[in-house]
């Protein structure tokens, strides 16, 4: 099976954040932000035109190219029935 | 009033009694700048140009002991690996690195109360740093209004350092602040902190601490789902962007015109008034057409910039302009930048010298050079009054979409478009070349929505309209009195010479040569030649060389310039402007930001290209 990230977390769900898989200045930056490993992340809309979703991580907003988001595993998938999309 | 003796005995050794400096940090969007400014009110300098909060901001207040300390607004940072440039400055400043300020003496860490589980993590780091620190809960109005709670001495028990819950907005809580500024604040017991540079130990930690100071979050925000939910919409997000751009630009012309001609016709009057005051001499001439004309005529655009950043203010402040950068992050895309340098890019159309500063929050070193590159190509307010002069002079006005458009206002959108195009297609260019870069992650928070202050706004709006007038007061000021001066020797009998005969029609005549290809002749030479200073000094020289009022709207400037350009040679001028690096702060500033002379080079010499070669087209296209 394929292994889950990010960017295939729909909106209205929500997941646990997994492994970062890139360079460590990166994955440092988004754990800076919020991304750390255990962390519930919820998806709240992808944004028109473009490939960047906003994600909500504790009281944080935060839009993520589709390309930084496919690097972010997630496990335990949930629905959370919260999103506007 | 206590005595200084008291105030350097709380303050400890005598060295100590010279000025201490306090640093103010916190991850962006916590409210700094409105603490700051709530703080020191106006008794603040921000060294050169002010960005949004990407410069050296300093304010010095007198406590109520009586002791003066000085405050430094730090950029925002999201951790202690900075990836940008203003976050570096901030880490350095906080380690005692900067050469700008040496080791502050204490720090006052600001967090957003409303998301305290995220904002704590940023705690041990910024203890790490070995300054007493005040951990200040700002906006804890917002929390408990939105029926949020934390019991501040439990955090204060769990961080090891003394914390304020204060709301920088309405002022509440600042008596802490100013206790601990005065050094009252009792040293607390140390606790021990998690490991540094290990985030996931350190959101364990804050999770900790929430847990036993009882925070309970505040009711996510319906608003700012709603607005959202518009903003970010597929259909309606985009549109909405669209007519936020468009109704900025033509506020800039429509609300700003009625306030320039206040302005106008004050200079005229006073102008007037000092005429008649001033006996017939040498010098008259000089204090009237050359100092009170030529720094009139830029003092003019003052409503313009203003209304241009008071609306970038409000548009940043509620918390817009990152739903934007969102928006607009697909079409920067295209060429090859990312949604960020939207921000530095909009307010390029008032002055590119704060939008390349602002260019600091962008990561990606790359992208931040081809956006500084770019900055300039942008048509600043600087390019209005030529623009301006040479469209009414050049263009007959005529109706294209009934009383909505003329010709005129056609031309001067289409200004703006040969700009932006020539922004677009450069950053193309860069970035597929020598910026090329493997794409970076790129994310970006969105701040929560808030009601923009007024007194943040006028806050801003003061900023800029001291640095604006600081400006005219002496870059234009000396450009316009030099002018004069050449323009006024050698006296030929006792009497000033024809402008053909003076210093300034020499150097004109000389470079002749170099403008003829475009169609110009030596008066306009000398005019490109003193707004390389800043590009609307060509409109007082151009008024100084025909002799008469330096003013735009006037008919016998325009009338000499008909007479003197022909239709062709007037595209090619607005060309030339249009591209033209001739603005000597941009150049000033790009060094200072890259690092060396480099890239204002290839920067300089690139525009002057563009702007030569379009010339040299249209006079040949045109006539």
């Amino acid at each position: 099976m394929k292994i889950k990230t990010l960017s295939d977390l729909n909106p209205g769900t929500t997941a646990l954040i997994g492994e970062l898989d890139m360079d460590e200045s990166d994955s440092v930056r988004l754990m800076e932000l919020g991304f750390i490993p255990g962390a519930p992340v919820s998806c709240q809309r992808r944004v028109p035109l473009g490939d960047l979703a906003v994600y909500q991580l504790d009281g944080t907003q935060i839009a993520v190219r589709r390309e930084t988001a496919s690097r972010i595993r997630i496990r335990s998938v949930q629905a959370t029935g919260t999103a506007d999309a | 009033m206590p005595s200084t003796a008291e105030a350097g005995a709380v303050a400890g050794s005598p060295e100590q009694r010279s000025l201490r400096t306090v640093a103010i940090c916190g991850a962006p969007n916590v409210g700094k700048s409105t603490f700051f400014n709530r703080l020191t009110g106006l008794h603040q300098k921000v060294a050169n140009y002010p960005g949004i909060t990407v410069e050296k901001r300093i304010g010095r207040i007198e406590l109520p002991n009586g002791e003066h300390v000085e405050l430094l607004d730090l950029p925002g940072i999201v951790g202690l690996h900075p990836r940008s440039e203003d976050e570096r400055i901030s880490v350095d400043v906080l380690k005692g690195d900067s050469p700008m300020t040496g080791r502050p003496s204490a720090a006052i860490l600001l967090l957003d109360s409303t998301n305290l589980q995220a904002q704590l993590r940023l705690v041990p780091g910024i203890l790490g740093f070995g300054l007493p620190t005040l951990v200040v809960l700002n906006m804890s109005d917002d929390l408990e209004a939105r029926g949020g709670s934390v019991d501040v001495e439990a955090v204060a028990k769990q961080v090891g350092a003394p914390v304020a819950a204060v709301s920088a907005r309405l002022g509440t809580g600042m008596e802490t602040v100013l206790r601990f500024l005065e050094g009252a604040t009792a040293p607390p017991q140390r606790v021990e902190l998690p490991v540094l540079n290990n985030i996931p130990a350190e959101q364990r930690w804050a999770t900790g601490v929430t847990r036993q100071a009882r925070y309970h979050p505040p009711e996510p925000s319906l608003w700012g789902r709603r607005l959202d939910k518009v903003f970010l919409h597929p259909v309606a997000g985009p549109l909405i962007f669209l007519a936020v751009v468009v109704a900025v630009f033509q506020s800039i012309f429509t609300v700003a015109v009625p306030l320039m001609d206040g302005v106008e016709g004050f200079i005229g009057l006073t102008a007037g008034w000092l005429g008649t005051l001033l006996p017939d001499s040498m010098l008259k001439g000089l204090l009237l057409d050359g100092v009170w004309g030529g720094v009139g005529s830029v003092v003019v655009f003052l409503p313009q910039i203003l209304i241009l950043f008071l609306f970038i203010g409000i548009l940043e402040d509620s918390g817009y302009l990152a739903r934007a950068a969102v928006i607009a992050d697909r079409s920067m895309r295209a060429v090859g930048l990312e949604g960020r340098s939207f921000i530095p890019l909009m307010s390029s159309y008032a002055c590119a010298v704060p939008a390349i500063m602002a260019a600091r929050t962008i990561e990606n070193q790359r992208d931040r050079m081809a956006t500084i590159f770019i900055a300039p190509l942008t048509t600043c307010s600087a390019r209005l009054p030529v623009y301006a002069l040479l469209i009414a002079a050049f263009i007959p006005e005529r109706p294209i979409l009934g009383p909505f458009l003329g010709t005129r206002a056609a031309v001067l959108l289409g200004m703006y478009a040969v700009g932006f195009v020539a922004a677009c297609a450069t950053a193309w260019l860069l970035k597929s070349t020598v910026l090329k870069s493997s794409p970076i992650p790129f994310m970006l928070q969105l701040p929560p929505y808030r009601w923009p202050t007024i007194r943040s706004l006028s806050f801003r709006l003061f900023d800029r309209a001291r640095v604006f007038l600081r400006r005219a007061g002496t870059v234009i000021l000396v450009t316009t009195i030099v002018l004069w001066f050449l323009a006024s020797v050698p006296y030929v009998d006792g009497q000033p010479p024809e402008i053909g005969d003076s210093l300034a029609g020499a150097i004109g005549k000389t470079i002749e040569p170099l403008v003829e290809p475009l169609g110009l002749n030596w008066k306009i030479g000398i005019g490109l030649i003193t707004s390389m200073a800043a590009r609307e000094v060509i409109v007082g020289t151009l008024g100084t060389i025909y002799g008469m009022e330096a003013d735009e709207d006037s008919p016998d400037l325009q009338e000499a310039l008909r007479s003197d350009l022909s239709y062709g040679s007037a595209i090619a001028l607005l060309m030339y402007f249009a591209f033209a690096m001739q603005c000597m702060s941009t150049v000033a500033v790009v060094r200072r930001e890259t690092g060396g002379w480099k890239w204002p080079i290839a920067q300089f010499a690139y525009m002057l290209a563009l702007a030569y070669g379009t010339g040299f087209a249209a006079y040949r296209i045109f006539g």
